[in-house]
């Protein structure tokens, strides 16, 4: 089999990368050429349901936000480890599964602290 | 993967002792729900005595467990009995503290025993990256711990501070690390020894690793000019952590000096040990006289530590196993008496913006006599009198100085004890020789009383006899 | 040389074309089955000539009012963000389908033209990379908007699309134990084999909980009802608030497009991909193409048929789940937030683990 420069996944990538930059960039720029535009104060004003906004939404929002963030990163840290444990399960044997377990349960507990910590109930 | 065996196992028993206590402290605070009574400090202490049992069985182990990475010998195991004496008296001090200050953290004694087990993997680490896990998982639980009075301000401002610096420290030494693997080629201390030990070829690559390898030590250990960070924060973290962080963790870091600075690049001390000692010169000055001019006695305490951090670098200087074992007896001593010193300074302590003025000492020496009696051996030891353990300490370590020609570091050490006892015997005299201003009475509960007498029991029980722990950490030093 | 190059755009034209209709015809079947389940009649009003082709005409009325809408950029918001977040929205959802095969490998003179777009042996993770980018467009509309409502609906977007893309990667953890293999297309070859003779041994039947954790778990990271709390229709203002025209079609076009893709990946990772029950191609059955059943019976079928029926066991497949995602859509009323939390944390997360645990220890007796 004669082998071309289009059987590298990187090529490959490039040209998928372009297609679908390239079909959204023809939305975005669709859209903004054949729209008609008009402009006037109170359009620029943030819609606030009908309320006349007071002040900028940059203001403080919820902790809990945060505190998921942080719970997240831990976590998909965690499922980053397992992909290549899971890929060579078989090849690790009983130890490599013990190991995880181990792993699993430390986590497990800092799960379960977050939960009794009421990380995950809102109001 | 390497299939890990019962050996690698039984060489981190202690290790894994401590992280199933701190699992099962979480686990009691989370299902309690902060309403767990004495069950959080027994948990703890049981768990950190068990650890210490097992370092103890461990003694006598020599070698490398976990495909090399892991050292399980008896200087580790040594370290390791030490970190878990440390943790147990701190967690003897602090339901007490918890109380008067108000603070209801249940994590508090789970991030003691996390910063204990950092400090137990630094201590066996044999590779550098092993290093650096030890570390961040020591200083990240120190971080929470500096924080964790969090109605105060200036325990807010310690534990930001202590994250911000602490961890600028930790990307210059992981950035020495990763220079030093990019000249080398491994991480492993034994590869490294080999290497300096070989004729190598000192490049810009090799000189600024070890550079930043050095300053990233400087600061964990906090020597002069990298120690702008720790007043502030050994005086506004908790008192009872500011006594964990300024003895725990420093022993943690000197171990370590000792294995890759002291054993791995002591082929190499050409390249290091002219800055080394002027760190240790410099740390030990400017410790000392910044800290006759405080107004406040844990700040003192803060800046004495400091200087302390500068005897002990005379240790890694002198780079002989006698300086070695020195530096360890120094360390245990140490620990003891500034503990304890940080201890007695809580109960003593009648104001409770936490300000520990000089004032607030006159007189106790009468009025409270377990309390004056328990200081006095601490500071005079911290002064370095004998038959006190600090004396021996001090003694041990500028001989061996003198030994290997350092003389003009162990006359400024000398010079420095000097200035030392004038600050250190200032709160004797307050303690005994003034009135005392009013009735004073103190809550002394039996679990501190134990802790401190037992503290000052073995400061003069190893000054007493120190030839006998120097015995057993010579034979231990590698 | 050029004719791979023809070959790859054929084959991203394909695909990108699957998904385009696959979205249109969507936003058709929606209402059309929603009508269905409500007892109306549904869209049938647009008519070129009269001819209303079943409502088909209204999507088509639609997308032209899209196009042709003023595009707003808020004047008091982050313009460029502002401008790019909806190109997060949909980028991902088009580049995610380039890993999974679409069909068996084709033999055509000599040469092996596999129908996937990307061979990658990280398939799995290239999913879930491209499946978390989705998070940033919502976020940076909230945030861009600089609208309170805009800000809040972002960050009930983000927490919930994070939260349930933890469920999404532990519930895959379970295949990729049992199949050894990140790589959709040696997943989708090893979902051909038979277990104990008779039965196809398709993810669901070796991984039935992963499926029922990852069907919901997906469905949540496409933000439709019963997860529609980002941008719930009906009453709850969220993050495309400040948004008009196409750039606010294109959040929704990528909601339908990933309702296609999405139905791809199950198809691929849980119902064998284009994998037939008992049809196996001559390679893979001593030169006997055709179908094998367990009881012995033996129905030849040329090689061409295969690929055409594979390919179209495919289609079927995508449909099928496509249809299932809508039907549990109009089926199910929304989740409170309170609940949508405690469901991801609190309950999938401890059974996902449980199921890694149970798959790990079975497949240790199994290969005992």
């Amino acid at each position: 089999m004669d082998s071309s420069v289009f059987d590298n996944n990187l090529i490959r990538f490039l040209f998928l990368f372009g297609a679908a930059g390239g079909l959204v960039a023809f939305f975005v720029a669709l859209s903004a050429w054949l729209g008609p535009k008009s402009m006037n104060e109170t359009k620029a004003e943030p819609f606030e349901t009908g309320m006349i906004p007071k002040t900028d939404a940059r203001r403080p929002f919820p902790i809990k936000y945060y505190l998921v963030a942080i719970v997240f990163i831990v976590f998909d840290v965690e499922v980053a480890f397992l992909y290549p444990w899971a890929v060579e399960f078989r090849n690790l044997g009983a130890a490599g599964f013990i190991s995880m377990m181990i792993f699993l349960v430390i986590l497990l507990v800092g799960l379960f602290y977050a939960v009794r910590k009421r990380v995950f109930e809102w109001k | 993967m390497i299939p890990v065996s019962l050996t690698d196992i039984q060489g981190v028993l202690p290790e894994t002792i401590v992280v199933i206590a701190a699992l099962a402290v979480i686990m009691a605070d989370a299902i309690r729900r902060g309403h767990s009574g004495a069950l959080l400090p027994v948990l703890s202490v049981l768990g950190l005595a068990a650890a210490g049992a097992a370092a103890i069985f461990l003694w006598g182990t020599s070698g490398t467990v976990f495909n090399g990475t892991v050292f399980a010998d008896g200087f580790a195991s040594f370290f390791k009995v030490l970190f878990t004496v440390i943790g147990i008296l701190t967690i003897l001090f602090s339901p007490h503290y918890l109380k008067i200050t108000g603070v209801r953290l249940g994590e508090y004694y789970a991030l003691i025993l996390t910063a204990v087990f950092g400090m137990m993997v630094m201590a066996s680490a044999a590779n550098l990256l092993m290093l650096y896990l030890g570390l961040e998982t020591m200083s990240i639980s120190l971080y929470v711990l500096a924080g964790s009075q969090r109605g105060d301000v200036k325990s807010a401002e310690a534990g930001m501070k202590y994250l911000v610096l602490g961890a600028f420290s930790s990307a210059f030494l992981l950035y020495g690390i990763a220079l030093l693997f990019a000249s080398i080629g491994s991480l492993d201390y034994e590869v490294i020894g080999t290497f300096f030990a070989s004729d190598f070829h000192p490049g810009p690559l090799l000189v600024s690793g070890l550079a930043l390898l050095m300053v990233g030590f400087a600061f964990k250990v906090a020597a002069v000019p990298f120690h702008f960070w720790s007043p502030d924060v050994y005086d506004g973290a908790p008192t009872t952590v500011t006594g964990f962080m300024s003895t725990g963790p420093k022993a943690a870091a000197f171990v370590a000096l000792i294995r890759v600075f002291g054993v791995a690049l002591a082929p190499a001390s050409s390249l290091w040990s002219g800055v080394l000692t002027v760190l240790a010169i410099l740390t030990m000055t400017v410790g000392n006289v910044v800290a006759i001019r405080q107004t406040s006695v844990k700040r003192m305490l803060a800046y004495s530590a400091i200087a302390h951090a500068g005897y002990l670098l005379v240790g890694i200087v002198a780079g002989t196993k006698a300086a070695f074992a020195a530096t360890g007896y120094y360390l245990s001593a140490y620990a003891l008496m500034n503990l304890g010193a940080f201890a007695v300074l809580i109960l003593l302590n009648r104001r409770d913006e936490g300000s520990y003025r000089f004032e607030d000492l006159r007189g106790m020496g009468f009025a409270h006599p377990l309390l004056g009696i328990t200081l006095s051996v601490f500071l005079l030891s911290l002064t370095g009198v004998p038959p006190t353990a600090g004396f021996f300490g001090k003694l041990y370590i500028f001989s061996a100085a003198v030994e290997q020609g350092h003389i003009v570091l162990a006359v400024v050490g000398l010079l420095n004890s000097a200035v030392g006892a004038y600050y250190y015997l200032r709160v004797i005299t307050l303690l005994y020789m003034a009135k005392p201003e009013g009735e004073s009475i103190i809550v002394q509960p039996a679990a501190y009383r134990f802790a401190l007498v037992i503290s000052a029991l073995l400061i003069l029980v190893i000054g007493i006899f120190p030839e006998q722990l120097l015995r057993v950490i010579t034979l231990a030093v590698p | 040389m050029w004719i791979d190059l023809v070959i790859l755009l054929a084959k991203i034209a394909v695909v990108f074309a699957g998904i385009m209709t696959g979205a249109f015809v969507l936003t058709w079947a929606e209402r059309k089955q929603s009508a269905l389940m409500a007892d109306r009649i549904g869209a049938n009003r647009c008519a070129i000539l009269g001819i209303k082709l079943w409502g088909l005409i209204n999507s088509l009325a639609d997308a032209l009012k899209l196009i042709f809408k003023e595009d707003f950029l808020p004047p008091k918001g982050l313009r460029v963000l502002h401008a790019i977040a909806p190109i997060f929205a949909m980028f991902p959802v088009f580049v995610t389908f380039a890993v999974l095969p679409f069909g068996p490998p084709l033999q055509i003179a000599g040469k092996e033209i596999p129908l996937q777009i990307l061979t990658l042996d990280i398939g799995l993770l290239y999913i879930l990379a491209f499946g978390g980018m989705a998070v940033y467009g919502v976020m940076l509309a909230g945030w861009a908007s600089n609208n309170k409502y805009s800000l809040l609906g972002g960050m009930r977007g983000s927490a919930q699309m994070i939260s349930y893309e933890i469920i999404i990667g532990l519930s895959l953890i379970g295949p990729v134990m049992v199949f050894g293999t990140l790589d959709p297309g040696r997943m989708v070859v090893a979902q051909n084999d038979l277990l104990w003779g008779w039965l196809p041994k398709w993810g669901i039947i070796v991984q039935p909980l992963a499926f029922l954790l990852f069907l919901p778990a997906a469905m949540a990271e496409t933000k439709r009802a019963p997860f529609d709390l980002p941008e719930g229709e009906s009453e709850i203002i969220g993050f495309s608030l400040e948004y008009s025209g196409m750039r606010w079609g294109m959040f929704f076009l990528g909601e339908f497009a990933e309702i296609v893709v999405l139905g791809a990946v199950m198809a691929t990772v849980f119902f064998g991909g284009y994998q037939v029950p008992y049809l196996f191609s001559g390679a893979e059955a001593a030169s006997l193409p055709g179908f094998h059943f367990p009881w012995g019976g033996y129905l030849p079928l040329g090689e061409w048929w295969i690929v055409a029926l594979r390919v179209l066991s495919f289609g079927f497949k995508v449909l099928c789940l496509m249809w299932l995602q809508m039907q549990i859509r109009w089926t199910f009323p929304r989740f409170r937030y309170d609940q949508l939390m405690r469901v991801s944390w609190r309950e999938m997360m401890p059974l996902a683990l449980a199921n890694i645990a149970v798959t790990g220890i079975v497949i240790m007796l199994v290969s005992r």
